[in-house]
């Protein structure tokens, strides 16, 4: 038992597992509660900056239906992430290419970091229209929102390892900024202002589900954390309820964000620095709940840098390099360059992004990980027929069962 | 590599050639009825003249030449009153010896030199350090003598677990460090990685612990500590008793401890002795004044120039009226009122104690008050400074790394206001939670979240809690604490750690 403890404590055993592995993988490198901290405290973070407001423009105000219905589908496909990992300890690249071959997981695995380019383009110019309205009082220049890429550069030459370790720090983060903002905001939100609910045409919830489609297509974060996350017994209930709970703080955020709004909801952009502005004690003290914004801001930096954290480490694996840091500064390269030349056409990039793309996101949130499902459930038929792992893979296997170096 | 001859003559002209300082002296003489002749070499101002005196050359000098044959090397170990004797005759190691501080005897006749284990190298006495004072509990410090640092830790584990693995490191200066730990408690591949890489360090001095930490650090750049450091025995006892490696320098009174958590600063030896909650106010304080000292000044400077809403308005009224005709931009006053505090001090530290207090009125009343009245700076950023300097020092090994991040934030918050500070928050987490020193994280047991090792981080449980030693440091025996009767702990787990 001190042995696990250890190990999941970051262990020397699990850093020369980590170390041989090199960057190709990082087998057991996520525990089971950093999983569940991820699920529960950095995914709902995304969902608190535009997501309201085009939810409450699209669906009329009824913005909890298809809320609830993204979170559900997202459920499904967070639960199909759980049954992946219980029936296989392979990383999605090593799937695909048991599957496949080697040349379609290089493919694959270049199109999912595409993919993650693709889908924090919106984000960040999201991101960057929050920063200028949050942080500054007059519009500043473009430059000031620069440094991210610094930060985002480094992230990215991090392994998954340190995500893991930041999925930990969002517990006591989260916690502290999302409930004292929450306590500022309740008393002046009026909860009747979603009433009733499901009254609006079906047709508004299907375009605020459809519309609302690229904030919450998080499961595809979770394909390249396959084989990373090593699943134990009584895991699927941990995960499934910790993303309940974050599924709660969205919802519970929305409901306070349209009480306090209201008709005004859908152009509020980026309003969760001002929910608790309302507070009787803050014309006495100042503006402290921006504190609470400001620390919830550390954690959309985390959650900003996921995808491209995770597009280097997908492109490194499939171009087979080590050396992430001329990825990480080419990709954040490109990005500040895409950044500062579109931040004038949010609008555009934005119907570009919701109106034609946005069934990419389906396929890479939903589809991806169903056809990963068909390639182990192949895996499986091919060893029932005799293939599948040697002796000695499923002695390392067994071995490396009890690391879970985070 | 030469050898030692039968004459006393010549050994003493080869060790001279050697050893050609003033300061290695030759002591000849003979025993009373002449017919043995002696010399002891030593390095002046490092052997116990005294005792070499009572306890060889006077014994020496009773002697007298065997009747029958010659005299041997083991007559003479048995006239010597000494516990520490060796025999040598290679001069590359007497001269090792010497240098060392022991004396070296050589007999006239005999091919054999016995080295006399008289070191008495100057030190001073053992009193309480100045930067690990304590208003309760143990006041003895380490000097810079490791031989009494070794038994000041001796004194505390009276246990055969104590061991201590001795290197000499530094090509002029042959520093003894030792790495002592606790066997069967502390981690020995940490151990074994600590002295190989102590091995592998190739440079010409030692000349304090923290020469040896820069070379032990995984990460050569960081501007965070990544070995602890402590002044008190009672401290690095503790330390060992919950599986970290402690490592003494000859020379240093300060020992380093590894592994290192973050967290480690933020804990007082005094926390084990108040009561826990008072301990856990006071590391929660702590953590709070660090908080405040390095970012209360780049808030400050921000709210100013990004983002007037930071402040109540109330406040912001009566900073308007003290900046009102200030010939600097906010974060340009701010930078030299820090400069300022830095200089002084900077100062305070190395001038004479009878200055100081010169310095105290020059810094306080002259450059506070004058600069003030004069319009050069504002009273609210004196006073900011002012009680971000106090902050810091409420965990002093951190002040280092608190100033240089002090600047950073400051630099940031002057350029991009609040989201500066925000994403450089953001970055120095990042940075903390991947840095890993000997396989053990700097930010756990926070991140990794270690929910056991909560128990004695910032919050302190009381000592029948802490029954286990952290599980970060990968302790062979986890049990710390169990019951007289020796009945099993909580957990069902014997002392050896067998359920």
């Amino acid at each position: 038992m001190g042995a696990n403890k250890l190990a999941l404590a970051g262990g020397s055993v699990g850093n020369t597992l980590g170390k041989n592995l090199g960057a190709k993988d990082e087998k057991g490198v996520i525990g089971t509660r950093q999983l569940c901290f991820f699920v529960a405290f950095l995914l709902p973070v995304s969902k608190l900056l535009e997501t309201p407001s085009v939810l409450a423009y699209y669906a009329k105000g009824d913005l909890l239906f298809p809320a609830i219905c993204q979170q559900l589908l997202q459920a499904l496909a967070i639960g199909l992430f759980l049954f992946l990992s219980a029936r296989t300890d392979k990383s999605f690249f090593e799937l695909i290419e048991s599957g496949l071959g080697r040349i379609a997981a290089k493919i694959i695995y270049i199109a999912l970091a595409v993919y993650f380019v693709f889908y924090s383009l919106l984000p960040l110019l999201e991101f960057e229209r929050f920063v200028y309205t949050a942080f500054f009082d007059a519009a500043p220049t473009f430059s000031a929102f620069l440094p991210f890429f610094l930060m985002s550069a480094y992230v990215c030459t991090k392994g998954l390892k340190a995500f893991a370790r930041s999925a930990d720090l969002a517990m006591p983060l989260f916690i502290v900024s999302f409930v004292g903002l929450m306590v500022m905001s309740v008393g002046e939100s009026d909860f009747s202002a979603v009433l009733p609910l499901f009254g609006t045409p079906i047709s508004s919830s299907f375009k605020g589900f459809l519309r609302s489609m690229i904030h919450f297509s998080d499961s595809a974060l979770l394909l390249p954390m396959l084989g990373a996350y090593r699943y134990k017994k009584g895991d699927g209930k941990k995960v499934m309820g910790s993303y309940a709970l974050g599924s709660f703080f969205v919802l519970f955020f929305l409901v306070v964000f349209y009480g306090l709004f209201g008709p005004l909801s859908p152009i509020m952009t980026f309003a969760f620095d001002k929910t608790a502005q309302y507070f009787k004690a803050l014309n006495t003290v100042g503006r402290i709940d921006l504190m609470l914004a400001y620390t919830m801001t550390i954690l959309l930096i985390f959650y900003y840098c996921l995808p491209l954290q995770l597009g280097v480490i997908c492109f490194s694996r499939a171009v087979e390099t080590n050396k992430k840091i001329p990825v990480a500064a080419a990709l954040n390269l490109a990005l500040l360059l895409f950044t500062a030349y579109f931040a004038k056409f949010y609008t555009r990039i934005y119907n570009f992004v919701t109106y034609y793309s946005f069934w990419v996101f389906p396929v890479f949130a939903y589809l991806l990980p169903l056809f990963a499902l068909f390639l182990v459930l192949k895996n499986r038929g091919k060893r029932m027929n005799g293939g599948g792992m040697s002796e000695s893979d499923k002695k390392t296997a067994r071995k490396e069962d009890g690391y879970a170096t985070c | 590599m030469k050898n030692l001859t039968t004459s006393l003559n010549e050994n003493i002209e080869l060790i001279k050639t050697e050893l050609p300082a003033e300061d290695i002296l030759v002591y000849s003489f003979t025993s009373a009825d002449k017919s043995l002749r002696f010399a002891i070499v030593y390095a002046d101002g490092v052997v116990d003249k005294a005792l070499l005196g009572d306890l060889a050359a006077r014994p020496l000098k009773r002697l007298t030449a065997p009747e029958k044959g010659k005299l041997a090397l083991n007559d003479i170990k048995e006239a010597l009153l000494f516990p520490e004797l060796k025999e040598q005759t290679e001069t590359e190691e007497l001269k090792k010896e010497i240098l060392d501080g022991n004396a070296v005897l050589l007999t006239d006749g005999l091919k054999e030199a016995v080295i006399v284990g008289a070191k008495l190298p100057p030190s001073r006495a053992v009193i309480e350090p100045p930067t690990d004072v304590a208003v309760k509990g143990p006041r003895e410090g380490f000097v810079e003598d490791i031989k009494i640092n070794m038994a000041l830790l001796r004194k505390r584990l009276k246990t055969p677990q104590l061991l201590f693995e001795m290197q000499k490191v530094g090509k002029q200066s042959e520093t003894n460090v030792a790495v002592c730990y606790l066997k069967g408690i502390a981690d020995e591949e940490a151990k074994d990685a600590i002295v190989e890489k102590l091995k592998k360090i190739d440079t010409d001095v030692i000349v304090d612990s923290s020469y040896i930490a820069t070379f032990l650090a995984p990460r050569k750049r960081s501007v965070f500590r990544q070995s602890g450091t402590t002044e008190k025995p009672d401290i690095l006892a503790a330390k060992m008793a919950e599986g970290r490696i402690g490592i003494l320098v000859d020379g240093s009174p300060i020992a380093l401890t590894t592994p290192y958590l973050l967290t480690e600063d933020f804990q007082s030896s005094e926390d084990y002795f108040v009561s826990p909650f008072w301990a856990t106010i006071t590391r929660v304080m702590r953590v709070i004044a660090v908080l405040v000292a390095i970012l209360l000044p780049a808030f400050y400077v921000s709210s100013q120039l990004f983002k007037l809403q930071l402040l109540p308005l109330s406040l912001t009224l009566t900073i308007a009226s003290s900046i009102q005709g200030l010939p600097l931009s906010p974060s340009l006053e701010m930078f030299l009122v820090l400069f300022v505090l830095e200089v002084l001090k900077e100062a305070s530290v190395r001038m004479p104690k009878y200055v100081g207090m010169a310095l105290s009125v020059v810094g306080a009343l002259v450059l506070g008050e004058t600069a003030v009245s004069a319009g050069f700076v504002s009273t609210p950023a004196i006073i900011i400074v002012a009680f971000s300097g106090i902050c810091l020092y409420t965990v002093p090994n951190f002040t280092e790394t608190g100033s240089i991040l002090r600047w950073l934030f400051l630099i940031v918050a002057g350029s991009i206001g609040p989201f500066g500070i925000v994403l450089t928050a953001a970055f120095v987490l990042y940075y903390l939670i991947s840095s890993d020193a000997f396989g053990v994280p700097m930010l756990a047991p926070f991140a990794p979240l270690v929910k056991e090792d909560l128990k004695d981080s910032l919050v302190k449980f009381n000592m029948e809690r802490l029954d286990k030693r952290p599980t970060l440091f990968k302790p062979k025996n986890r049990t710390r604490l169990q019951s007289k009767d020796g009945k099993k702990t909580k957990k069902g787990e014997t002392e050896n750690g067998s359920k």
